[in-house]
């Protein structure tokens, strides 16, 4: 790590004191921007370090990079302090107030963040004393708190690690890596679609002969009443008559 | 000292060598989620002992001498959480180190001295009893 070196951003302790001393007279931006490049490395190292707590490195390199410059713009090169030791604490603290604050996917309070822990030391400690899983009711006496109170910490334990729907997913075999949301199944019309057939094909069985006929030749030939009464030879009235009829029962079988 | 404080200790014996560092932070997750801590503290406490361990593994390796152990020392009380990283290697200053100047040059042992004194309540470097560093490390609960 130490001897990533890029000649772009190469430089010497004296550089770096001439830098600051620059910045702190001038308050040029284009020597801020230098001086954060030069310690992009600095910033890197320590948010390599927070790295196996669930969060992508980038995210922490970007966040420790506030932090990096906040450093920049606050250290005072006359005090005689060197500026990494100066920078470490803040780009650290930047990094773990990212924890403290973001990192639930979820935003819970903190009250509860706290009572979760407690529930699930709680619900560990009771279950080696009782011989069994504790009761929710046990859990929330224990820990001093509502069962209601208790339900819903133990509910959010599930909230500081929400999956990407295009996380890819573990899984045996050569095929590419399927991600989550390839999974996820939404409602299929056409299966609904396909039962509500069945019923009503069932439902028009039931109908009367001559109901089934207008049924058919209204709805699947799309004729109009008219015509159906022609080729059923009966008036255009009972026609309507009859379908009327029809749908009724055929509502009543489908249960509407 | 007066008054003695009831208290569980979980001791590790590990060789001191970076494969083992995973072990002393997996073995210290067990150990603080004993105690009324928060996930980040938890956290917080893994890295500072794995960089303890880290910083041993690595001077251990300078001064040539890999089959040496590392004992991972944890006490557990009511109010606070101690862990001692000893090793054999004796002392060469139980000052922390300084972090170093040149943004190039990343010296992790300073780096992780002084990671350990950011994410820890209280860090002591010292001379062993058996003639290696002892680092203590304190988290009080709450």
């Amino acid at each position: 790590m130490g001897t990533r070196r890029r000649s772009a951003t190469a430089a010497s302790t004296e550089d770096v004191d001439v830098l600051f001393a620059e910045y702190a007279r001038t308050r040029d931006p284009k020597i801020r921007e230098r001086l954060v490049m030069m310690h992009q490395n600095l910033v890197r190292y320590l948010a390599g370090k927070f790295v196996n707590r669930g969060e992508p490195l980038e995210d922490l390199v970007q966040v420790g990079t506030i932090g990096l410059i906040n450093a920049i713009d606050r250290f005072d090169p006359s005090r005689g302090t060197k500026f990494s030791t100066y920078a470490t604490p803040t780009i650290v603290g930047e990094i773990r107030r990212y924890f403290r604050d973001k990192a639930w996917s979820v935003k819970v309070p903190r009250r509860l963040q706290e009572l979760n822990l407690a529930a699930s030391k709680a619900a560990e400690t009771l279950s080696q004393k009782l011989g069994r899983p504790p009761t929710i009711q046990e859990i929330a006496k224990s820990v001093n708190a509502s069962e209601q109170e208790t339900l819903e910490a133990i509910e959010l334990g599930n909230a500081y690690d929400a999956i990407s729907l295009d996380s890819r997913l573990e899984h045996e075999g050569d095929s590419a890596p399927l991600s989550l949301s390839e999974f996820l199944g939404g409602t299929d019309i056409s299966l609904d679609n396909l039962e509500r057939y069945g019923d009503l094909s069932q439902a028009i069985e039931c109908l009367e002969p001559r109901e089934k006929a207008i049924i058919y030749l209204r709805f699947f030939k799309g004729m109009s009443q008219t015509e159906v009464a022609k080729r059923l030879n009966i008036s255009q009235m009972h026609v309507s008559r009859l379908q009327h009829k029809a749908l009724k029962r055929l509502k009543e079988l489908l249960g509407e | 000292m007066a008054v003695e404080q009831k208290s569980d200790i979980v001791e590790l014996k590990i060789p001191c060598k970076p494969e083992f560092v995973g072990v002393a932070r997996l073995s210290i997750l067990g150990i603080a989620s004993r105690m009324q801590m928060s996930y980040d503290d938890v956290e917080d406490v893994r890295l500072a002992v794995a960089e303890a361990c880290t910083t041993a593994v690595s001077r251990a390796m300078k001064a040539n001498k890999p089959d040496t152990f590392l004992t991972i020392r944890s006490e557990i009380s009511d109010t606070k959480l101690t862990i001692e990283v000893e090793d054999s290697i004796p002392p060469t200053s139980t000052d922390l180190p300084e972090v170093p100047q040149s943004p190039d040059d990343i010296d992790e042992e300073s780096i992780g001295a002084m990671l350990m004194e950011l994410l820890m309540d209280e860090v002591k470097v010292e001379a062993s009893k058996h003639g290696g560093t002892l680092v203590r490390l304190i988290k009080y609960a709450g």
